[in-house]
């Protein structure tokens, strides 16, 4: 099939070839106003919720006060605007269930974007570092790390993030590996949630809910047929589903009128430029 | 001996890390966690022969003055002054936490907010109607995209006094189709790596012993 020369002058260019071949800088802007407007003006398009994301929110509101669970923040600021709100979102829902959570990273970055979120909810929820959750920090070799944490997660983080000694902390008195764990959470912006899954899910038995960019999301469901992976909430959707849930308006909530608008819009371009092609090919086959 | 006892050292050690899955023998577990410490050491030097590699190679730039040199200047700078910062004051309070939420965050974020405009751009410009396999992509791409978000609820017929939303075809792509490509890929690596742990346990595979090995 011969390719459309859409560098042709304007002059000689019908209607169908301009669809094909919008200026990228017309794009760029609707784009951008797209998600920034509804941002601006909130449009409140109603959220339900999906299987997964109530799945999840069911593994988190089941544990009891006193529980343990282990957050693992596998994300740097890139993704933060996607994930952060579900981050957020379960460390509120936590707090307001008085379980204790034994944080981590699997990123270098991931400090700064654990801290940032730990500092913010426990001062929301008058929490004490070292007895209501604590920051092991991060560790190189996310494999090892994940293996090790089901035998000792004492002798895996000898000190916490800030070079205190782990055994003093009244969160690990009694526990101290994946049996001694309701509930591992991973929110992640690769394929580490479905490297928990098969490592301290696999090996060790570990129960687990995971958070999800939206692209990731997708490689996710294999592992939530099969219970592997008990929950997860996809992309911002996802965030905002848990939200509704929880019954806390946030950052997710608040961005799926711009994600809705900004799907929309990539939806109508691309139907544009089909109609262009569509009619240019039938032009010239006539 | 150069090239054997590395792939003996590899067999021993891929042994233990197999037979500890079905032994819980005290000898066993206290080998696999000796393993795992020792892997954990070799991954931190791995960090340290990465950053040397990067300070060679921008100072390499820099001393030649090629292209964009000045960006090196940038890059070595932001590695001293975060992981200095970050040892001398840790990494809650001084420079470290300011950088990060001032600098690292926006600019991570920034890069990646930038992939829905070229998403956008790129995905005009490809998804055409060229046969038939292209218009099922696209007609599949089109109801994922709008039913994962609450605007596809507004979406939708009603058959016999029965609903349906665009989002529940939308799951139905991702449950069904989605999945049992997903499920055969999976399949397929899980035997890959089977099959190439086997042939290194073996030593029938050698790649990573370099060249000639």
């Amino acid at each position: 099939m011969r390719e459309l020369d859409t560098s042709a002058p304007i002059a000689k260019r019908t209607i169908w070839t301009r669809l094909m071949a919008v200026d990228r800088r017309i794009i760029f802007l609707a784009v951008a106003l797209s998600v920034a407007l509804p941002l601006i003006y909130p449009i409140g398009l109603p959220v339900k919720t999906a299987n997964e994301s109530r799945a999840y929110f069911k593994e988190m509101d089941q544990l009891n006060a006193g529980d343990v669970i282990m957050f693992s923040f596998d994300y740097e600021p890139d993704t933060m605007a996607e994930l952060d709100p579900m981050s957020l979102t379960t460390w509120r829902h936590a707090f307001r269930k008085d379980l204790k959570i034994i944080a981590l990273t699997m990123y270098a970055g991931g400090t700064g974007v654990a801290e940032r979120i730990m500092r913010q909810v426990a001062g929301e929820y008058g929490k004490v570092y070292g007895e209501d959750y604590i920051f092991l920090g991060y560790n190189p070799d996310w494999s090892g790390t994940m293996l090790r944490l089901g035998e000792s997660i004492k002798a895996t983080y000898p000190t916490d993030q800030y070079g205190t000694p782990s055994e003093s902390f009244p969160i690990l008195q009694h526990v101290d590996r994946y049996g001694h764990i309701k509930l591992l959470v991973s929110v992640s912006a690769s394929a580490l949630s479905e490297y928990w899954a098969i490592w301290a899910g696999g090996k060790y038995g570990q129960r687990m809910i995971s958070g999800n960019t939206a692209v990731q999301a997708v490689l996710i469901y294999p592992y939530f047929q099969t219970d592997q992976i008990s929950g997860f909430l996809g992309g911002l959707k996802g965030a905002a589903e848990y939200e509704s849930l929880v019954g806390i308006k946030g950052e997710g909530t608040r961005g799926m009128d711009a994600q809705s608008t900004a799907h929309a819009l990539m939806v109508l371009f691309i139907l544009l430029g089909n109609v262009g092609y569509v009619m240019n090919r039938r032009r010239r086959t006539q | 001996m150069k090239r054997t006892g590395p792939v003996i050292f590899g067999f021993l050690i891929g042994m233990v890390m197999l037979l500890q899955y079905f032994s819980p023998h005290p000898t066993l577990l206290s080998t696999y966690n000796l393993i795992l410490d020792w892997k954990q050491v070799v991954f931190g030097m791995t960090l340290i022969l990465g950053i040397v590699s990067l300070v060679r190679f921008h100072s390499t730039k820099i001393r030649r003055k090629q292209d964009g040199w000045l960006y090196s200047i940038v890059t070595l700078a932001g590695l001293v002054a975060m992981s200095g910062s970050s040892l001398v004051w840790g990494t809650e309070r001084g420079f470290y936490p300011w950088a990060f939420d001032n600098i690292q965050a926006p600019m991570q974020a920034t890069m990646f907010a930038l992939l829905a405009f070229y998403v956008a751009s790129a995905s005009y410009r490809a998804f055409r109607v060229r046969s038939l396999h292209a218009g099922l992509l696209l007609l599949a791409g089109v109801i994922v995209m709008l039913g994962r978000v609450p605007l596809g609820e507004l979406i939708g017929i009603t058959i016999k006094g029965q609903h349906y939303a665009l989002p529940q075809l939308s799951t139905w792509i991702l449950d069904v189709p989605n999945l049992a490509a997903k499920r055969g890929i999976l399949i397929g690596v899980g035997l890959g790596m089977v099959a190439t742990a086997l042939k290194i346990l073996l030593g029938i595979e050698r790649s990573y012993l370099g060249k000639g090995a």
